[in-house]
């Protein structure tokens, strides 16, 4: 393989003058006059980019290109030119890096993460017709927070650049920096400037991030699950007001489901007076972030259903489209009065001055004292019995709502096995709930055909009054038919799926881990 | 990526200064750019220094004994590459003719890089050959300096009769107005009169000038030393012209 850049930082006791000076008396060097260079990082708001291995930049120069770095490596791995600032994967030039952007991001947007400025001296080693051999570059760096507030300077490194077919010259210059006692960098300047702006890659991620004492009381266990879920609520908030993607506000409605099912499932541990309020509000919250979620859901699906029509009328479905957008704005507007308003304030200051309050020395609630591993264990197994037996009493001609009801419980089978996971061991719980998850993931498919084909026809309708033409509607009819098909599919799917999830083999797993 | 070739059957018309030149200025513009000397004499090569040496030579680089990606070397700047000259390319024509398919050996060994870059150039020995067959058939456009005389008219008619005859299409022919010298009343006459006849004829024109000549003395391209000098600024629209022609035919 071909010589990597690498990048050093000076040792105490040398500056970049006296590496020079000493750089000189064994190489015939030429120093360019300084440039100014600067970079702007680019992630999701969960880090996707990082998690993925990457690191993404923008070097504004005279064209702007984007490109991503592997971290292990510092190999520039893919590049594009281009115009404006990058957001969603959908709005970059073609080519092989949106390619791997849209694996990587899917549905979310790229947030300029932290600027980093340059003063860059390259000094060139020549040979004897005076080619340049080798670069040396001298970078005095600083980092700046987008919004300028945060500031300040990271150490100047010396950047070592190999130049194609004189490896010879590299080798030979890198052993003669090793001898001025230059440390090679282990850390990229991107990290540094991060660390500098107070930010931590991965710091966010709608993941349960904590570690639970299985002797602890299960009352404060409970509030520590629930506030961890508040500080994901809330994190979420921003984002979701200014529509950065539809992510935000999904995270934000998934802490909000947690919180009510942790509130619901995690029994006997408060007195239910206590709760009461704090369950009407996220009832509450649940029901006002819903519709811009489902005009979400509809406009992520949308090219999916457009590509789902015969080529002939895709263009049909352009009135749908239209009608989605516009709504989407209404919704969205609502929501960010609701989102504004001193009633969801209160709710969530409230709950956060609950959660924070220490728990009783004698609380009257029968499972909290109780050590949370054991009640861990017993919600879970119940709720797991449960499970099994609807699913077994789940016939072909059963109604669907009895489908309906068994997603439900399911639902919060995997919601408490989640809470719960950092007190099992990780491989068997994580096998456990990815078992599940095929089960539920079969039987919200289930569900949310259903509720989508009526939706589609409900919007149809409606748009049939705001004069949308016929054949947007017949379009429409259509996609309702499939989206019906695909249903009875997901229906004969189920009971494959029950019997696996109901095997000897994770009946056994789930008797290892939760007793019964 | 573009291969653009830089070609003219008739030597001395500025055929390498321009592939330097233009080759700078698409690598200025953060494309990166490859320029291949295939000519033995080496101008290329002595213009960004490099020494015209590669290893194996035009043998095993035809046999595929060499990956391209190996024998490239860097240039003085930034996103511009080179693979240099070697004295054994003159006799390219023969190692061409023992290979199969004969006449797509180049587009065959470019293949590979077609990640690496953007742009590549080709900077072509004069006359017509295998070499120039091969040329023809990996690029995307042609660029051809013409010297703006009747003769230098007469040798691009026989270009395009060669690729009539051999059945190359859909090659971007891109002549231009090379040493253009206004003091010469020919110069002037078939500047006048060429541009109704030739539709494909690019507008940028390059001088004859002696910033050009100086290349060999600063062994860089015209930018590198003399920016704002005329020949400078009669490359980077000749540049500008190519690009569109490229993006958009004509």
């Amino acid at each position: 393989m071909a010589p990597q850049p690498i990048s050093y930082l000076l040792p105490e006791g040398l500056d970049l003058k006296s590496l020079k000076e000493q750089l000189a008396e064994t190489n015939t060097l030429h120093e360019d006059g300084a440039v100014e260079a600067s970079q702007t990082f680019y992630d999701s708001f969960d880090w996707r980019v990082w998690q993925a291995g990457g690191e993404l930049v923008c070097e504004q120069n005279q064209i702007n290109r984007l490109c991503w770095i592997d971290r292990k490596t510092s190999e520039y791995q893919a590049c594009l030119d281009i115009q404006q600032a990058p957001d969603f994967h959908e709005n970059l030039p073609q080519g092989e890096l949106r390619d791997q952007l849209a694996r990587v991001l899917e549905m979310r947007v790229l947030l300029p993460q932290v600027k980093i400025s340059q003063k860059l001296r390259t000094l060139r080693v020549l040979d004897d017709e005076e080619k340049t051999v080798v670069r040396i570059v001298l970078q005095e760096n600083r980092f700046a927070s987008l919004d300028g507030k945060k500031s300040g300077e990271l150490d100047g490194r010396v950047m070592l650049n190999p130049l194609k077919g004189y490896d010879k010259d590299f080798d030979r210059l890198r052993s003669q920096l090793d001898e001025l006692k230059l440390i090679a960098a282990e850390q990229s300047l991107y990290e540094y400037a991060l660390i500098g702006i107070g930010t931590k890659p991965g710091d966010y991620s709608s993941k349960l991030n904590y570690r639970l004492d299985p002797d602890a009381r299960s009352d404060a266990t409970a509030k520590k699950i629930m506030l961890s879920l508040l500080d994901t609520l809330e994190t979420n908030i921003p984002g979701t007001k200014a529509n950065l993607d539809s992510e935000f506000l999904h995270d934000l409605r998934v802490a909000t489901r947690r919180t009510r099912s942790a509130m619901s499932q995690i029994k006997g541990v408060f007195e239910p007076s206590e709760l009461e309020t704090f369950k009407q509000g996220f009832g509450w919250i649940g029901q006002v972030t819903g519709p811009t979620r489902d005009l979400d859901v509809y406009l992520l699906q949308y090219d999916d259903y457009r590509a789902s029509l015969p080529e002939a009328i895709q263009g049909d479905l352009d009135p749908f489209h239209s009608f989605l957008v516009e709504h989407h704005k209404q919704a969205q507007q609502t929501l960010v009065k609701k989102l504004n308003s001193p009633h969801f304030r209160k709710i969530i200051k409230t709950w956060r001055a609950w959660l924070k309050e220490p728990v009783p020395k004698k609380p009257t609630a029968p499972n909290a004292q109780r050590p949370i591993a054991s009640l861990a264990d017993q919600r879970i197994r119940k709720l797991h019995n449960k499970v099994l037996k609807d699913g077994r009493s789940i016939k072909a001609e059963s109604p669907a709502e009895r489908l309906h009801d068994l997603r439900k419980d399911c639902k919060k089978l995997r919601y408490l096995m989640e809470f719960f996971q950092s007190l099992y061991p990780k491989p068997e719980i994580r096998q456990l709930i990815k078992e599940l998850k095929t089960m539920l993931d079969n039987l919200g498919e289930f569900q949310d055909l259903q509720v989508q084909a009526e939706s589609l026809e409900a919007i149809g309708k409606q748009m049939m009054e705001e004069g949308a033409p016929a054949s947007a509607l017949m379009a429409m009819g259509i996609l309702v038919g499939q989206l019906l098909e695909m249903q009875v599919q997901a229906r004969e799917d189920f009971a494959g799926l029950f019997t696996r999830f109901s095997s000897n083999e994770n009946q056994q797993a789930f008797k290892r881990l939760f007793g019964g | 990526m573009h291969i653009l070739g830089v070609y003219n059957i008739k030597g001395g018309v500025g055929k390498t200064a321009t592939a330097v030149n233009l080759a700078y200025l698409a690598a200025r513009q953060g494309y990166r750019t490859l320029i291949w000397d295939l000519d033995p004499q080496a101008a290329a090569t002595f213009y960004f220094r490099i020494k015209p040496k590669v290893r194996g030579g035009s043998r095993k680089l035809i046999a595929g004994k060499v990956d391209l990606d190996e024998v490239v070397k860097a240039t003085d700047f930034e996103n511009l590459d080179m693979l240099p000259a070697d004295f054994s390319y003159r006799n390219m024509d023969l190692r061409l003719e023992d290979a199969k398919k004969p006449t797509k050996q180049l587009l065959k060994l470019l293949r590979p890089l077609s990640k690496a870059y953007d742009y590549v150039f080709l900077d072509c020995p004069p006359s017509i050959s295998l070499v120039s067959e091969n040329i023809f058939r990996a690029a995307e456009g042609l660029l051809l300096p013409l010297i703006p005389t009747t003769l230098s008219l007469r040798t691009y008619q026989q270009l395009l009769d060669f690729l009539e005859g051999h059945r190359i299409t859909g090659l971007e022919l891109m002549p231009f107005f090379s040493m253009v010298d206004r003091r010469k009343r020919m110069h002037l006459d078939v500047m006048r009169d060429l541009p109704d006849q030739r539709g494909e004829l690019l507008k940028a024109q390059i001088p004859y000038a002696s910033d050009v000549e100086k290349m060999g003395i600063h062994r860089m391209p015209v930018e590198g030393f003399a920016p704002n000098s005329f020949a400078a600024s009669a490359y980077q629209a000749l540049w500008m012209d190519v690009q569109e022609r490229l993006k958009g035919g004509f």
